[in-house]
């Protein structure tokens, strides 16, 4: 089981390989770290324990609060 | 064949080589009297109808989007991954270590040579953002599918749960109406997919396998198009559906109903700041390059059209900077022709009627007056592509007896038709990213002489152009570009992320965003926090 807000299955994770041919525009990169953390396709695992807003009814609440006029505290 | 300019399609009769038809730059104003009309579309009177459709293929788009894809992975990206903490209305408290409500993201910079800061940002919501499992009925039990019945174009997916006019589905799927806000459906025009099997349980994906049958799960994936709150039925389309099969192929139209007994979530979500996407040409700031005549984009008075646009102010007064600190927080008022089309669901409370209002905001963006579907609305599934030709969109009128002219439909920036409007390459390219291999579109250009001769040409005309935009960015210094979040609230960008995240306008603040630096480290820019280094 993923804990919460774990982004799981990435799918932009560069090999070794990858990071070390990269290159910009003629020039060898270089650059510390981990190229990204997350991107495009992952999936985001959200469980909510009971009691907690989780993101759906936070949307929710957004857009009833603004129907009503209401802004965020 | 008469040589092409350059190698894009449909630029062959535009004598200014833009990628794309009608991407031209504005043309600098010289008010010496009357001019005679000229389409924007083409250097005739009439728009040739072959050069319209390349100049509108997806296909293009698609093939560009693998090129950039195989470029951004080669190269440096400029990827910002971000949490978006959702703001929370007065009164609402979150216990003591809970888990906060947060949308994750990333955005991703695609350096350009023609747009105004070096940089078109694309912006991605990871799918799963909101879970169906979350959905609780009156009862507080949770609502997976309980039935799908269907016909020709949809399935009616009945979720479980004891639904009624007096307990309708909860918010966000639906928000009753309050005075004169109308009923409001936030949701619809999402993709929904069927990956959660049970509560709080992680998302299938196309490999993962079932162990009381040692089969692949699958899933469908559909754009939820309506929603019926008092008997708890959400309507599905199938045209453009995509099916995850047992065999881990994805393919399109889904020849099955979402599963029975699972979750619903939402999809990958997109939006893009280029002129493509958003169709719109929006101000060239940049005063270092050679030219100046895309200072004060607007369209020519033949061809602008009726629409909404919107005005982002800061303190009251109109501020159109790319950024702004992180402290501070714009406002953006929607401005619409009239009442009608005061954008139910509105999305923003400054939101003003002025009668006659054009789709141009003068000086800030020239809008193109059109919108294109991804999704051909063809009754008939035969043969049917999630990403078959695009239809076209654009605003409606009716004429009464006295010869009154009544608009009747707009479909501009503001229709609410996110996951059903075309894809730009930058979009094409994420999805590359994504290793969900989109589907080829089936609309391939009409009137090339060689498709791989233009395949070559396009591999090294994409290197060059991103490796001189890099490069330029580069010389002149990051500095040059506008960054996330500190430009979210930019005229470019503030409608970008209303659609992104699907919040009303005044839920995006910048203090909602949580970045995250090369490392995973996350900083928060609201609170002066800044990447590592």
């Amino acid at each position: 089981m993923a804990d919460f807000g774990e982004i799981i299955d990435g799918t932009f994770f560069l090999s070794q390989e990858q990071i070390e041919t990269r290159k910009y525009g003629f020039s060898p990169i270089k650059a510390s770290g981990v190229p990204t953390v997350y991107h495009a396709g992952d999936v985001v695992n959200l469980p909510y324990a009971s009691g907690e807003v989780s993101t759906m009814e936070a949307i929710g609440l957004a857009w009833g609060a603004f129907a009503s006029g209401i802004t965020p505290s | 064949m008469a040589s092409r300019r350059g190698s894009s399609f449909g630029a062959a009769r535009n004598s200014k080589g833009a990628s794309f038809g009608d991407f031209i730059r504005s043309e600098s104003l010289t008010p010496k009297g009357v001019q005679p009309i000229r389409t924007e579309f083409s250097q005739g009177s009439v728009p040739d109808s072959i050069y319209s459709s390349n100049r509108e293929s997806a296909w293009s788009r698609w093939r560009r989007g693998f090129e950039i894809y195989c470029h951004s992975a080669a190269t440096e990206t400029y990827a910002y991954p971000f949490d978006y903490f959702i703001p929370l209305p007065p009164g609402t408290v979150l216990p003591p270590g809970a888990n906060p409500p947060k949308i994750p993201g990333s955005f991703q910079g695609f350096p350009t040579t023609n747009k105004d800061l070096g940089m078109h940002w694309a912006g991605v919501r990871i799918a799963g953002s909101l879970r169906f499992d979350n959905v609780r009925d009156k009862d507080g039990d949770p609502s997976p599918i309980l039935s799908v019945t269907e016909d020709q174009n949809y399935w009616y997916v009945q979720l479980s749960g004891d639904w009624s006019a007096a307990n309708p589905l909860p918010a966000p799927l639906f928000i009753a109406p309050v005075g004169p806000i109308p009923k409001q459906y936030p949701i619809n025009g999402e993709i929904l997919e069927d990956r959660i099997i049970t509560v709080g349980g992680t998302p299938i994906n196309s490999e993962t396998i079932d162990p009381s049958t040692q089969r692949r799960y699958g899933y469908v994936q559909a754009v939820l198009v309506s929603t019926d709150e008092v008997n708890g039925i959400l309507t599905l389309q199938k045209q453009g559906s995509v099916e995850s099969t047992p065999d881990g192929v994805l393919q399109t139209p889904a020849t099955r109903p979402p599963n029975v007994g699972r979750f619903l979530m939402t999809g990958t979500r997109y939006c893009c700041s280029c002129q493509d996407f958003t169709r719109r040409d929006y101000a060239y700031l940049n005063g270092l390059g050679k030219t100046n005549q895309r200072v004060f984009p607007r369209t020519k008075v033949s061809t602008i059209k009726p629409g909404r646009f919107e005005v982002m102010r800061l303190r009251g007064k109109v501020d159109n900077s790319a950024m702004t600190s992180a402290n501070v927080n714009r406002s953006m008022e929607v401005v619409a022709p009239s009442p009608e089309y005061g954008i139910p669901p509105t999305v923003t409370p400054n939101s003003s009627i002025v009668p006659g209002t054009l789709r141009d905001n003068p000086g800030v963006f020239r809008d193109f007056g059109a919108t294109y579907k991804r999704n051909n609305p063809v009754p008939s599934l035969e043969g049917g592509k999630a990403e078959g030709p695009p239809s076209y969109n654009d605003y409606r009128t009716s004429t009464d007896a006295d010869g009154n002219v009544t608009i009747t439909s707009l479909t501009d920036f503001w229709s609410p038709l996110l996951d059903e409007l075309r894809y730009c390459k930058h979009i094409y390219a994420m999805k590359f990213a994504e290793k969900v291999f989109p589907p080829e579109p089936s609309d391939l250009p009409v009137d090339t002489e060689s498709i791989a001769r233009w395949e070559q040409d396009l591999v090294l005309k994409t290197q060059k152009e991103n490796e001189g935009a890099s490069y330029k960015l580069a010389t002149r210094g990051l500095s040059f570009m506008d960054v996330p979040p500190y430009n979210c609230q930019a005229p470019m960008m503030m409608p970008m992320m209303q659609k992104l995240f699907n919040v009303p306008s005044t839920f995006v603040l910048m203090s909602g965003f949580r970045m995250y630096d090369k490392n995973g480290t996350e900083y928060n820019p609201s609170q002066g926090g800044k990447p590592g280094t």
